[in-house]
């Protein structure tokens, strides 16, 4: 018992890194910096984003904002959802404007 | 908090000391870490119905690794030869300065009641993401009894939050920490369960199972986790001694706890969100073997059972009060071999158990509020050896029974100041209710009030 043990334990040490370098497309910036509250698809059914009060991103009231609008929400933030302009660069900020539009769509 | 205890003490003994020191009554070293908040731009209330409990973002944020962050890095991505750099533009430090007041009932004979401390504690917290899905909370603390700083409760996080299992989100990792349930989501487990401040002063009951604070900061772990779904936690761990202060390899002479081979910690939890209703219900336990003194010889085994939940109710026509209850059941079967064995014997036969039972209810007026009471009771199999008569400190015939009960406020007139009131009462302490320890004292003269204000910063 102990031996396996002894082979879990390095197994677990070995194993890991794969998932340790960060990916900067879209979908991949949605996912690590917005899905844990507003969910992968948006609609803010998490548990932290009902303990936060997470918009449903494919709701009415956040596609009928203009893109700049969503733009200045992202990089200064409102209510309980933080700023990111600090974090993130503007193409950043922009790419992830376009894909909340295409949450609407999907 | 201390780890230390653990070293003076041999078999049987060992637990009565740990817990004294670490759970029940012990102070946690637990709360909101100002650093996280830098990190994120977030308020503590944002991860806090009142610090430490963590809500559903304040889960989720531990659960990924520490490392969720809106402030600037310096970054450089992922090339073909290049390693990926995220590093915090601000190194994530934090402190916390604790002072406080504790009078008992009865004074402990031949000492002064009304104990002033000033301070209690102060931690230091390395707290925050070390890239972009490592991150930690390490904790060192003063104390101010032993007078130095020692390492702290820590866990050291890596996770993954892009997996898929069936079709649903898994976010999973691995984690190194020093104390069994710190790397835990829920405040129905022992490292950041109720009660969250407690005085280091007063006398507190003497038995307590090995996962209920016994290992705390004397094991290294390493484990790994997932949560599916939001909804399904899993977690496995394997410790093995790691004596603070003591010379490596370890001889084993130093300490009355020595994990023989690994110790495998295991948690099962389910977790569900309905509206304004946050509901989890788990078990978690662990197997440990262990050689009082020694590395080699008779072994004493532990194997503890637990099942948890925890219940909170958010009610917005109160400005969204909130309301928790949790609680937990500990079972520990330990067979006592070695301590048997000892040149003296620690304890008087082989086969114990132990039986915990702590619950509480607790209101929170917004975040700047939180009443609280909670119930505790432990009871087991009586052995004289194991228990000792002593005063203040020993058993009724070796019965390691104790009941009570702890009324708590804690105000936060901001969210980095608290100001906690804090009554605690026994029924019953260490076996009796009366002349408990053969010397004249009552269980109720060990009850206690404690005052204490904790500045985070």
């Amino acid at each position: 018992m102990n031996a396996k043990l002894w082979y879990l334990v390095v197994a677990l040490f070995f194993i890991c890194p794969s998932w340790l370098a960060a990916e900067n497309d879209a979908a991949s910036l949605f996912k690590s910096k917005c899905a844990m509250c507003h969910a992968e698809g948006g609609s803010g059914n998490t548990p932290s984003g009902k303990a936060l009060k997470a918009k449903d991103l494919r709701s009415q009231e956040t596609q009928s904002k203009s893109d700049a609008e969503i733009s200045e929400v992202i990089t200064k933030g409102r209510n309980k959802m933080p700023a990111f302009g600090q974090k993130l660069k503007p193409d950043q900020i922009q790419e992830l404007v376009g894909y909340v539009r295409r949450l609407a769509k999907k | 908090m201390s780890s230390q205890s653990g070293k003076f003490f041999r078999g049987g003994s060992l637990r009565l000391a740990a817990f004294l020191c670490v759970t029940l009554f012990g102070a946690h070293g637990a709360l909101a870490v100002p650093s996280y908040s830098r990190q994120t731009g977030l308020p503590c209330s944002a991860c806090h119905y009142a610090p430490p409990e963590l809500n559903a973002f304040g889960r989720k944020f531990k659960l990924e690794g520490y490392t969720f962050a809106t402030k600037p890095e310096i970054s450089e991505d992922k090339k073909d030869h290049t390693s990926a750099l995220h590093l915090l533009e601000v190194l994530p430090l934090s402190a916390v300065f604790d002072t406080s007041f504790t009078s008992t009932k009865t004074p402990v004979p031949g000492t002064q009641n009304g104990s002033f401390e000033f301070p209690q504690a102060v931690s230091l917290f390395l707290a925050g993401a070390w890239g972009s899905h490592v991150g930690s909370f390490a904790q060192v603390t003063y104390d101010a009894q032993a007078d130095h700083f020692s390492w702290d409760n820590t866990d050291i996080r890596a996770a993954g939050t892009n997996g898929k299992l069936f079709g649903k989100q898994l976010v999973y990792g691995l984690t190194m920490n020093n104390n069994p349930t710190v790397e835990d989501l829920w405040n129905s487990t022992p490292a950041w369960g109720f009660p969250f401040v407690s005085t280091n002063t007063a006398p507190s009951p003497t038995a307590g199972a090995i996962i209920n604070g016994g290992l705390a900061q004397d094991v290294a772990g390493l484990g790994g986790y997932a949560m599916w779904n939001d909804h399904f936690y899993l977690v496995g761990t394997v410790y093995r001694s790691e004596h603070l202060g003591a010379p490596q390899p370890n001889d084993g002479t130093c300490c009355g706890f020595n994990i023989r081979g690994m110790a495998p910690y295991w948690r099962l939890a389910y977790q569900t969100t309905h509206g304004n209703h946050d509901f989890e219900i788990g078990t978690y336990g662990m197997h440990v073997k262990s050689t009082p003194g020694a590395i080699t010889g008779p072994e004493d085994a532990y194997t503890d059972w637990a099942g948890d939940f925890q219940y909170n109710l958010t009610i917005p026509e109160w400005k969204n009060d909130v309301v928790s209850v949790r609680g937990t059941y500990i079972r520990e079967n330990s067979s006592l071999v070695a301590s048997v064995a000892a040149v003296p014997p620690t304890a008087g036969f082989v086969g114990h158990h132990l039986n915990t039972v702590q619950g509480e209810a607790e209101y929170h007026f917004g975040t700047r509020v939180a009443t609280t009471i909670g119930l505790f009771s432990v009871t087991g199999t009586a052995d004289p050896i194991l228990y000792p008569q002593a005063p203040v400190t020993g058993n009724l015939n070796g019965s390691p029974n104790s009941r009570g009960y702890i009324f708590s406020v804690a105000w936060w007139p901001q969210q980095n100041i608290g100001l906690t009131a804090q009554y605690t009462g026994y029924t019953r302490f260490n076996g009796g209710s009366t002349n408990y320890d053969q010397a004249g004292r009552n269980a109720n003269g060990n009850n206690s009030i404690y005052l204490m204000a904790r500045f985070v910063f």
